[in-house]
């Protein structure tokens, strides 16, 4: 059971400005000031804004690096929400936390001040949270998580992983409560990468159009809150959604680029609705990885068709990323956020217009406006990575009846 | 001799210098205020990086087991020290403050 969200997105601090920037239609991708891009092809990313004071004045918050904020700010909305008291101090609860970066962003700012004319070292503060497992050990000391507190970085794939791995860990007993969830600070590293591989639109992407000329990178971070129905139901929580089942599967051919015929990616979605017990004509909609790269829309638009067949062209596609950009390790979380957001307003939110979609990849985008559905209930979302990572969720509107 | 409550202004303002962190400010740090735990909250980390400033500052070695509790729990301990160090080492003198 999901008995929780938080959100920490370029929309602001909280599910509800992330709810909001979706409904708009409107993108929170454009300028940034993160770190000087002067040199870069590109000049737009999306941005986290400052944090509330009531966060910035926690003690400790400045041994925390940005991807850890981010992620820390998460769980303490998830957790509110949830209606858990912290510190949970129990062994029954488990982190599984995906980062594609930790602290990369303060390790450059390190680096930069060593390696310039006067090589200072920088401010040892800057190394504290370099690696990839500080935010979900921030998670864990901040909330009082002293169950197995494990991290996933599998690429764009991470969250949706760590969210699987947290559903099994559920269903074997093992704990009863799971924080789960992505974060990700923008920084050189990623964004130089990714425009060395041109694979950065120079205005906000635009997933599914026949335009379409790359990503755009995000920041920020997503905390689902999971626990068995037992434990919610023993102390009284009422159930956002239920996370019905999870799949992932691996490319295995390429460091960058998907298997263009979509087969491996299919074959996550396929694995999320057997652990589901589910066919795919149960799914109302699908939250796209939606990168807005030529090869992955396309790639995922015939993943589309080998899973839904005759639907593949009308199921209803969310394609997130056009409003708050590419999240990376955080980026699974955010989507699955993002598709609870939806199953609970009943209503799609739309990828900001601009551009005719590609007819030659015919999948049914919801663009422009928010769409309303009758009887919105159950949502698979997925996320395709790259070295192939691939995974998928499928979450489910709850009913006590 | 060492000014000590010169010295323990010094040192405030080479603390919120050294940290520069959100709501740390000089006149949030008493002669008393205990830098880890339920005051400041300051970690390993931290400590580091004072002790490098200190380091710099007054020209002073500091031995890593120097850096207890006794010495860096509060302005007013991390003043004493700092003067012994001083009358110790230099005659009470910085020897390239900044």
């Amino acid at each position: 059971m999901v008995t929780g969200i938080g959100a920490v997105t370029p929309a602001g601090w909280g599910v509800e400005p992330f709810a909001a920037a979706l409904r708009s239609g409107r993108t929170r991708i454009g300028g940034f000031s993160r770190f000087d891009h002067a040199a870069q092809r590109t000049h737009v990313a999306g941005q986290v804004p400052p944090e509330p004071a009531a966060l910035s004045r926690l003690r400790g918050w400045h041994q925390l690096s940005n991807t850890d904020r981010f992620a820390v700010g998460a769980a303490l909305e998830a957790c509110h929400q949830a209606g858990l008291p912290w510190p949970l101090a129990t062994p029954d609860a488990a982190v599984f936390f995906a980062s594609s970066t930790g602290g990369l962003f303060e390790t450059e700012a390190f680096v930069q001040t060593l390696i310039a004319p006067d090589g200072r070292a920088g401010r040892r503060r800057l190394l504290a949270s370099y690696s990839l497992s500080a935010p979900g050990e921030a998670i864990a000391r901040r909330l009082g998580v002293t169950g197995p507190v494990e991290t996933v970085s599998s690429a764009c794939a991470a969250s949706a992983l760590a969210i699987d791995q947290a559903l099994r860990a559920i269903r074997r007993g093992e704990v009863e409560i799971a924080v789960t969830g992505g974060s990700d600070c923008l920084c050189l590293t990623t964004y130089s990468g990714f425009n060395a591989l041109r694979a950065v639109d120079d205005r906000p992407c635009r997933p599914f159009r026949a335009d379409r000329a790359g990503l755009s990178l995000g920041e920020g971070a997503a905390v689902l809150v999971l626990e068995s129905l037992d434990h919610a139901e023993a102390r009284g929580a009422t159930p956002l959604a239920e996370l019905m089942g999870a799949g992932a599967s691996c490319d295995a051919s390429h460091m960058t680029a998907p298997t263009p015929d979509g087969s491996w990616a299919a074959e996550a979605m396929r694995r999320a609705l057997d652990d589901a017990g589910l066919d795919s004509s149960a799914i109302d909609f699908l939250n796209a990885h939606g990168t807005a790269t030529p090869l992955n829309d396309a790639a995922e638009s015939a993943a589309i068709g080998l899973v839904f067949g005759d639907r593949a062209s009308s199921i209803p596609v969310e394609a997130t990323k056009g409003v708050v950009g590419h999240l990376l390790g955080a980026a699974g979380a955010v989507e699955a956020v993002a598709t609870l957001v939806s199953l609970g307003a009943s209503t799609l939110h739309p990828t900001p217009a601009g551009g005719v979609l590609d007819p030659v990849l015919d999948v049914d985008v919801v663009v422009g406006a928010p769409r309303a559905v009758e009887a919105l209930d159950t949502a698979m979302s997925a996320n395709l990575g790259f070295g192939g990572a691939n995974a998928a969720v499928i979450l489910r509107r709850w009913s006590a009846a | 001799m060492v000014n000590e409550i010169a010295l323990r202004q010094e040192l405030k303002e080479l603390i919120v210098r050294t940290l520069r962190f959100e709501g740390l400010t000089i006149d949030k740090l008493a002669d008393d205020t205990p830098l880890f735990g339920d005051g400041l909250g300051l970690d390993s980390v931290d400590a580091l990086e004072l002790v490098v400033a200190l380091e710099k500052a007054y020209g002073i070695t500091i031995r890593s087991h120097e850096v207890d509790k006794s010495v860096f729990s509060s302005v007013e301990s991390l003043g004493k020290f700092v003067a012994r160090t001083l009358v110790a080492t230099n005659d009470g003198r910085p020897v390239n403050a900044q």
